[in-house]
């Protein structure tokens, strides 16, 4: 075979596809089918938000939050009041945390909703996609009343939450929890343990604990891989502690532990565990105020601080450094999406193309949340 | 057909003394014809519409409904739109293979019609080596595919390509395979010999006459499926990877061309798996008039084949596409020693049983009963549990 | 010996998740379809369907706005253009500008929150497409106008009154404290409000 003469295939995944999520590009080096390496490409949705936040001041930059990942909009809202109350040490009042929590778990539940459903037509079948996507659409109609807007929602705001429940609200959400549980058995049976599902997801590219933590992934990609690591259990903020709620971790059940097909059953358990958070929320909210009294002319004293929030891609960290004015010298946030770009190159050597696919799925890496 | 033929000579209405070559050819390519613009191309139009709404359903959506009544003309909007769009040929494609490629895998597809058995009197013409033509023919389809691909000078239009070329000559075997035993049982090739063969009653069907027969058609029909580029064997058209494989650098009627080839293979499949298990054409005796047998064979038939297309499209609508791989894998792995052994199997069972076994017929038919009633019940679990509206009626 | 019960063990696998998959689907197919039919089979229109909290795009009710500027303050991305003049004489507030350039608003709200009267408010209108970028401007001053000055008492006039009546529904609602075992406070009748009252709301 040796005098049988074979190159290298250089292919371009490029920034309009239909399965990559958001715009991203691999310059796929690919031997027939097997790839050697994909080096991915990003940069395509940068858009400057965090030199943006120096312009606008802290509450104006709140609706950018939104942007920074707009499908979990609210955890990133919440990192950014969070950044922000710890810079002028500012108290939410108890009912502003439950209602944050219920607002983000919300927020969890759909996020994981998009991330399966994508995983389904990344892979072929486009039914998953839309049984998932209906899911969604309830969890959007329950927080378009909630705050108004049903993607990029600015509901928190520093101090606390823009809007308290609206009355009738709660028995809505609790409603949809009833329904939804049965639903998502229905989406496993249809999808998750699908044969050729399986086949699919397990075993492609499974990433130790060992390489999950030096790769800095986080969220459902390092529980998957057996790292015990969340943050709202172990750096608990807002009123997690009070609220109980276990926390998946990978085995290898279907192939190898840390494999795709891990990262996603992780979000399926995650869902499950988020309506359990939800209950409880909803049914051990105080009363009281939602805002804390903050003036509107924001200055918090200077300064830096850090702040890690368990939103659906992983551990946020929003980093604010604060020089006394009313506008923020540098924000920087750090997503779980940026770290699994980085990861992707070594990961994908040996894989096949269709590979590729389900492993950037498997990874969720969301394209506005790389490049900002 | 040629009977008929024969009679209108003898009555001279072709003149006193007309070559029967020329009658015959020019009655047939008549027939052709009309066969293909009145069944073969509106089948292929209006499955696409059938097939969006019955997608659309499965995916809690309406599907097209505006466009005529029920949406019923959405498929001549689309062939309109197509026909208007600029037909672009890239700079550095090769552009006589990639004008050719679209008609020969519209060739492959139109070929099969002349052997499909309507019904006991309307067939193009009844090759003795029918079944055997319906199977090869198809095959035309990969050098269309990897024409396609290869000229359109595009690295992913050429993986797709290739993909399926490996795919359609794989699953040729246990597709052939599995017409054997069938052939076994009846002794002949021809598409009218093997309908004969069976009854209209479904124990008599070829399906229910022994375990290996409903294996083989299981696999006769999961094999055309992977013949068709359907989900879940669509890789080489795979959109999430590779936008539209083979087809990427094509527009306008062209593309179209492959995708009409696609979803009129279905029937042609459907009419395979029809005549060779579910009986064809056959219906009970109820009058002498030969003309509303036919007609009534005829509804059979196409009701039969149908129905199969319908599973065709709620496959599609349900499973997730294989890996190359694994596709193989599957082919060679599991599919071609099965069929082996349906062969084998049902050789002995013909030497065992020459005229069947009757308890075994209706052992399997009860089998096949209770599978029936099995999966209705399991959607009405899913349906109960998800405690969603029901909506019974087709149209929205 | 592992690999026949493996390979035996795929078939099953196999044939018992597709038959489940297709009985899901199967199922979906006698229920009803998820969409709803918009714009021209529904029988209320969309924009009266959506909730009161609902961010579509801006409306300024001039008839009670107090001329604060505290919306072009509040503004990230400064999209509201306004332009006001103190008249010596009178001591009134003249409003001459009022532009909302809806191509640059995202629809956050945080000009809604610090209006002490409710005059600019989301309203449920969605569909806001047109042919030109400049018509996406809004220019809700003709002429110039005299701003609105909130009255110690309910507010005379019936007509500005329903206006406020609905602008301070919407100020009432924003950030009100919660209580799940008393229904919500009903929202506060045309209330005395000055403009200075904005600088302690948060």
């Amino acid at each position: 075979m040796s005098a049988f003469h074979t190159e290298e295939m250089t292919l371009n995944m490029g920034p309009q596809h239909p399965s990559t999520h958001g715009v991203l590009r691999f310059v796929i080096k690919a031997d027939g089918e097997v790839m050697r390496e994909a080096i991915p490409d990003v940069g395509y949705l940068h858009r400057s938000i965090e030199k943006i936040a120096e312009k606008v001041g802290y509450h104006g930059f709140m609706p950018y939050t939104d942007r920074v990942d707009y499908v979990c909009a609210m955890f990133t809202n919440q990192g950014w009041a969070m950044a922000c109350e710890k810079l002028a040490n500012v108290t939410v009042p108890r009912r502003g945390e439950y209602c944050r929590v219920v607002a983000a778990e919300f927020n969890r539940l759909a996020s994981h909703l998009l991330t399966v459903g994508l995983m389904g037509m990344d892979i072929g079948a486009m039914t998953p996609f839309l049984h998932a996507l209906r899911e969604r659409e309830m969890i959007n109609d329950l927080i378009e009343e909630l705050c108004g807007a049903r993607l990029t929602f600015n509901y928190m705001r520093i101090g606390g939450v823009a809007w308290d429940l609206p009355p009738g609200w709660r028995e809505k959400a609790l409603a949809y929890l009833d329904h939804l549980a049965p639903i998502l058995d229905e989406f496993n049976s249809l999808f998750s343990y699908n044969k050729i599902c399986i086949e699919r997801l397990a075993n492609v590219a499974p990433i130790s604990a060992a390489d999950a933590i030096n790769y800095n992934l986080v969220g459902p990609n390092l529980r998957a891989s057996g790292v015990n690591w969340d943050v709202r259990r172990d750096l608990p903020y807002s009123v997690y502690s009070e609220l109980e709620f276990e926390v998946p971790l990978g085995a290898g059940e279907w192939g190898s532990q840390g494999d795709a097909m891990d990262r996603y059953m992780m979000r399926i358990r995650e869902m499950v565990q988020s309506s359990r958070i939800l209950r409880q929320a909803l049914a051990q909210m105080p009363d009281g105020p939602v805002l804390g009294k903050v003036v509107r002319n924001f200055k918090p004293a200077a300064g830096e601080c850090q702040v890690r929030v368990e939103s659906a891609r992983g551990d946020q960290g929003w980093y604010v450094v604060s020089d006394g004015t009313a506008f923020p010298q540098r924000v920087h946030v750090r997503t779980g999406s940026f770290a699994a770009m980085g990861m992707i190159q070594k990961l994908s050597r040996g894989l096949m193309i269709a590979d590729l696919v389900v492993l950037i799925a498997s990874l969720d890496v969301i394209a506005p949340e790389i490049d900002r | 057909m040629q009977l008929w033929l024969d009679s209108l000579i003898a009555h001279g209405v072709f003149g006193p003394h007309p070559s029967h070559e020329w009658v015959y050819t020019i009655a047939i390519t008549i027939a052709c014809a009309l066969v293909l613009m009145l069944v073969a191309l509106p089948f292929a139009s209006i499955v696409t519409w059938v097939e969006r709404r019955v997608w659309a359903r499965i995916q809690s959506r309406i599907g097209p409904n505006r466009v005529g009544p029920n949406g019923f003309l959405q498929w001549l909007a689309d062939g309109v739109k197509h026909v208007c769009k600029e037909d672009l040929i890239p700079s550095e494609a090769d552009a006589r293979l990639f004008k050719l490629a679209p008609y020969l895998v519209v060739l492959a597809f139109i070929l099969p019609w002349a052997v499909m058995p309507f019904s006991s009197g309307l067939i193009l013409a009844d090759l003795n080596i029918g079944i055997l033509y319906i199977t090869a023919v198809p095959a035309l389809t990969v050098v269309g595919i990897l024409m396609g691909g290869w000229a359109s000078n595009n690295k992913w239009s050429l993986i797709g390509g290739i993909r399926s070329a490996a795919q359609i000559i794989s699953y040729e075997i246990p597709a052939g395979l599995s017409i054997f035993p069938i052939v076994l049982m009846t002794g002949t090739l021809s598409m009218q010999g093997i309908i004969r063969a069976q009854g209209w009653a479904p124990d008599r069907w070829f399906i229910f006459a022994n375990p290996f027969c409903f294996v083989a058609a299981f696999i006769m029909f999961i094999s055309s499926l992977a013949e068709n580029n359907r989900t879940p064997f669509d890789l080489p058209e795979a959109e999430s990877e590779l936008v539209a494989g083979f087809a990427t650098e094509y527009s306008s009627m062209r593309y179209l061309f492959f995708f009409m080839a696609e979803w009129g293979n279905m029937f042609i499949a459907a009419a395979i798996v029809v005549t060779l298990f579910l009986g064809g054409w056959q219906f009970p005796l109820l009058t002498r008039s030969a003309v509303v047998m036919n007609a009534l064979q005829f509804v059979a038939f196409m009701v039969k084949c149908l129905f199969l297309v319908l599973v065709s499209m709620w496959v599609r609508g349900t499973l997730p596409r294989v890996r190359i791989d694994q596709m193989m894998s599957l082919c060679w792995k599991y599919f071609v020693p099965i069929s082996f052994i349906n062969l084998i199997g049902t050789a002995v069972w013909v030497a065992i049983f020459p005229d069947g076994n009757a308890i075994v017929r209706w052992g399997m038919l009860a089998f096949g009963v209770a599978i029936a009633v099995l999966f209705a019940s399991r959607v009405i679990t899913f349906t109960r549990r998800s405690g969603m509206e029901l909506y019974l009626r087709p149209t929205i | 010996m592992a690999v026949a019960n493996s390979y035996f063990r795929n078939i099953k696998d196999a044939v018992v998740s597709i038959f489940d998959g297709m009985a899901v689907t199967a199922s979906h197919l006698i229920r009803r379809p998820f969409t709803i039919q918009y714009p021209d089979r529904m029988p209320v229109r969309v924009q009266d369907t959506l909730p009161f909290r609902y961010r579509g795009i801006l409306d300024v009710d001039l008839e009670i706005c107090t001329g604060c500027l505290a919306c072009d303050r509040a503004c990230p991305i400064n999209c509201i253009a306004m332009a006001i003049e103190k008249n010596a004489q009178t001591r009134e507030i003249v409003i001459s500008q009022f532009d909302i350039d809806m191509a640059k608003c995202m629809y956050c709200g945080l000009c809604s929150e610090p209006c002490p009267t409710g005059a600019i408010h989301h309203t449920t209108e969605f569909e806001g497409a047109d042919y030109s970028l400049e018509s996406l401007i809004r220019r809700f001053i003709v002429e110039p106008v005299v701003a609105y000055k909130p009255k110690k008492g309910p507010e005379p006039d019936e007509d500005v009154a329903k206006l406020l009546g609905r602008g301070m529904k919407y100020v009432d609602e924003w950030a009100q404290p919660g209580s799940d075992k008393a229904p919500a406070a009903a929202p506060k009748p045309a209330p005395a409000t000055s403009p200075a009252s904005n600088e302690k709301v948060p």
